[in-house]
């Protein structure tokens, strides 16, 4: 995962760069799509809705095999193969191949931007990716269910144990709870949401950073005057007419949004285990190319996790960790995700015996702890000042060492069980074992940010966000 | 005035008499001791004799002098006993307005919290919390929003001419209730994750965050109001039987209750705004004084001081070392005030009926 994620930040890398321009000669103005031949009937069909939608003129050519496309992939501006996860032999001085798209279980497609220099697309590039996403969308989804290729209904059983059917495509999401808005953005359907909360996002630098990370942000997250999970203006809900609502299994006000008839996804994500359930559920039910997202989404955890593991596991001693909360007496319990994250990262979390939520103690208790080093969440008005400025505190060895930190966020908070947190648990173990742990944090986030959020971050933020 | 009654009166009385002044003095030498024995309780286990170390080289030197490790002595001196001290301070600061303000109204259902000193620091706390997120802000804005609604209250009494206790019980209740709902609509813009989980932390009170800096202030402002309202203990007896008996008597019971409201609610914003809401003990500890010691204020108000420090102080001694994670101070006072009142109610022979 980690050499997938090195291939992209260099085709990024050889887009930013390179000056050289196209390589490939364009034929009438319109899109060249390589297709598979057994996938006639769809892509006839996706075409050619695009072609009316778009005013774009799409030539499609069939081949037999996936080979043959890969192959030709420097005469097209789409492919579509089985093959899908298949790098192009193809490198372009210029330009860039697509991530992969999934558009039904056993199809993908990839574009190629090849008139693409300094970061800013061609014209028919656009249209490319214009096509892709239109047919990995809801319209194509549409598309697929017309022609029997989908299935008009998926039934999935929630985190709350609940059995909930949700008809396809969903194209309006509403995401009362915070952090399941950041699961829709994982599988890179965040332009679905119509209305959501923000974990993280109300303050400034973290409405900043979700600015940049989708333009519409202001107007979704303030679509209904009242949205969270203790209460919601159903009504105002009810006018922007969602197809989907994403809610926290603690979520008060289910029953009246129940009346409206809509499906209600509830989740429950404190575990990693349980994140990716979230992100399976989350990608079952927004289409083929959500699930493709979230099957990487939990490769990419699961691999991460794998070559912190391999590079912490050996590490003896390990460091006593304590995870502090918006106050410094308020520490995370053993049920905690950021306990959890500690655990992950190769650290000793002094309060995993500890139950229920965070948990108030007194300096006492914590001197018995006896922490090495202390981490405190990216909001709270949590600050680092609360330990090394306190006469109090200057008796636990964690903060006579110096050894104080705060989580990062971009929007949402690495501590706490959205996507991002894979780059939290990275960024503990890095902290805990400068010397011991040698994963690239600056690549990580790099090639997180793009293949999660489809957001090209910037060094200025990766600087604020790695240690 | 009773006791002379007491005093000629033989029999059943004078054995009365004799069961409360011995439980008078036990009760009043009870917290000094209690103190010194929790010094040695905590989470950390410290062997007593150094607890006796830390202590003998805080009152003579000021520092740790001995071979002991830093971190014992650290922990008495820094965090034990300015948690211990202010437990007590607040403790008998809030049982003796309590019994101060029952008085005054003549009504065994109040506490100081009856005009809205309370409601008002909470408002204040969360505030400050919302806007300027500094303890000492924090502080400050408790203290002085509890003394604006104590004086809302009060003002707008004045306002009615029937009545007068009724009216500022009333007005009180309303006014309290106006400042929990002002709480309640910054609990509501305040974000979830960040400003709101201080809020509810502020409002349920404790000690935990107590350091040597809070004492100073806590200690004068609570010394010099029990000093006051020790001062003014045979007045209560009188203002406790009506203006009427007070005017007779030569008293004026209006300048005279405006300044023992204006002392406890100087004192129990204080307390508030250090250790934040704790209920129970204003309400509980007077009855439970009255029981034991009498009705008489002279009585009344020493005992009350020393069993709301003994109250406070057991109940936070529990709250700080049963568990690892602390039980709300709030939650132990409801807790163990409530069935506590229920039995002494049951079992009260004098005072209120």
């Amino acid at each position: 995962m980690l050499k997938r994620s090195i291939v992209l930040i260099v085709l990024i890398a050889l887009c930013a760069g390179g000056t050289t321009p196209a390589s490939h000669a364009q034929s009438d103005g319109g899109l060249r799509v390589l297709a598979l031949e057994a996938a006639q009937a769809p892509v006839d069909a996706w075409t050619a809705a695009f072609a009316e939608a778009s005013g774009v003129s799409v030539t499609v050519e069939y081949a037999p095999a996936s080979e043959a496309i890969l192959d030709r992939a420097a005469e097209a501006d789409v492919m579509i193969l089985d093959d899908f996860e298949a790098e192009p032999p193809i490198a372009f001085e210029c330009g860039f191949v697509s991530r992969a798209y999934r558009l039904l279980p056993d199809l993908g497609a990839r574009f190629l931007a090849s008139n693409s220099c300094a970061g800013s697309m061609g014209p028919l590039d656009e249209a490319a990716q214009a096509l892709v996403t239109f047919m990995a969308g809801p319209d194509g989804q549409q598309i697929a269910i017309d022609l029997g290729l989908l299935p008009a209904t998926v039934e999935i059983v929630d985190q709350a144990g609940e059995a909930v059917s949700v008809p396809q495509p969903v194209r309006r999401i509403a995401s009362p709870y915070s952090i399941a808005t950041y699961y829709v953005y994982g599988v890179g359907a965040g332009n679905r949401l119509v209305a959501a909360g923000y974990l993280g996002a109300r303050d400034p630098a973290g409405a900043e950073a979700m600015r940049r990370l989708d333009p519409n942000f202001d107007t979704v997250m303030n679509a209904v005057s009242t949205l969270n999970q203790q209460e919601a203006n159903i009504e105002e809900l009810a006018a922007l007419q969602p197809d989907l609502l994403l809610a926290s299994a603690r979520t008060d006000w289910l029953d009246a949004a129940g009346e409206l008839g809509l499906p209600v996804i509830r989740f429950e994500g404190e575990s990693p285990e349980r994140l990716k359930d979230a992100m399976t559920l989350i990608g079952a039910v927004l289409g083929p190319d959500a699930a493709y997202r979230a099957e990487l989404f939990n490769a990419y955890y699961d691999g991460t996790l794998a070559e912190i593991l391999a590079q912490t596991e050996t590490i003896e001693p390990r460091a006593r960790v304590l995870f502090s909360g918006t106050e410094p007496l308020r520490v995370a319990s053993g049920e905690m995700y950021q306990t959890a994250m500690v655990e992950a990262a190769g650290g000793e979390p002094v309060t995993a015996d500890l139950s229920g939520y965070w948990n108030d103690v007194n300096l006492e208790q914590v001197a018995i702890w006896n922490p090495e080093v202390i981490f405190y969440p990216p909001y709270g008005g949590a600050n680092r000042e609360a330990f090394t400025e306190s006469e109090e505190w200057a008796i636990i060895p964690a903060v006579q060492a110096g050894r104080v930190y705060g989580l990062p966020k971009l929007a949402a908070p690495w501590d706490t069980p959205v996507p991002d947190s894979i780059l939290g648990i990275l960024w503990i173990a890095e902290t805990l074992y400068p010397d011991q742990v040698t994963l690239d944090c600056t690549a990580e986030v790099h090639a997180f940010y793009n293949l999660f959020y489809d957001y090209a971050i910037t060094e200025d933020e990766v600087q604020g966000l790695c240690p | 005035m009773i006791r002379t009654l007491n005093r000629r009166l033989p029999g059943v009385w004078a054995t009365a008499e004799r069961r409360q002044s011995a439980l008078y003095w036990l009760i009043m030498l009870l917290p000094l001791p209690l103190a010194i024995y929790t010094i040695g309780l905590g989470r950390y286990a410290i062997p007593t004799e150094d607890v006796v170390r830390a202590l003998v080289d805080y009152v003579t030197a000021g520092e740790n002098t001995s071979t002991q490790p830093d971190l014992a002595y650290n922990i008495v001196t820094r965090i034990r006993l300015p948690r211990i001290a202010a437990a007590l301070v607040i403790g008998a600061n809030l049982a003796v307005t309590g019994t101060a303000f029952q008085g005054i109204f003549r009504n065994p259902l109040v506490d100081s919290n009856i005009l809205g000193v309370t409601s008002g620091a909470g408002f204040g706390a969360a505030l400050a919390l919302l806007l300027l997120r500094s303890s000492f802000e924090v502080q400050l804005f408790a203290f002085v929003f509890g003394l604006v609604a104590v004086m809302l209250s009060y003002f707008t009494s004045r306002l009615y001419h029937t009545a007068p206790l009724l009216v500022l019980t009333l007005v009180g209740i309303l006014v309290g209730s106006f400042f929990s709902s002002l709480t309640s609509l910054l609990k509501y813009v305040a974000d979830p994750l960040d400003t709101l989980p201080a809020i509810t932390y502020w409002l349920m009170g404790g000690l935990t965050d107590v350091t040597r800096g809070d004492i100073p202030a806590l200690a004068i402002i609570s010394l010099g109001g029990m000093a006051f309202l020790w001062g003014v203990r045979w007045r209560l007896n009188v203002l406790s039987m009506g203006d009427n008996e007070a005017l007779a008597l030569g008293l004026n019971p209006t300048r005279l209750k405006l300044m023992i409201i204006v002392c406890s609610t100087l004192m129990t914003a204080m307390a508030v705004s250090v250790g934040g809401v704790i209920g129970w003990v204003g309400l509980v500890i007077p009855h439970a004084a009255r029981t034991l010691v009498g009705p008489d204020h002279q009585r009344l108000i020493p005992s009350t001081m020393a069993l709301g420090a003994v109250f406070l102080l057991l109940i936070d001694t529990m709250s700080r070392t049963l568990l690892p994670a602390e039980v709300p101070l709030g939650v132990f006072t409801g807790v163990v005030g409530v069935p506590l009142l229920l039995v002494i109610l049951r079992v009260n022979k004098t005072g209120w009926r």
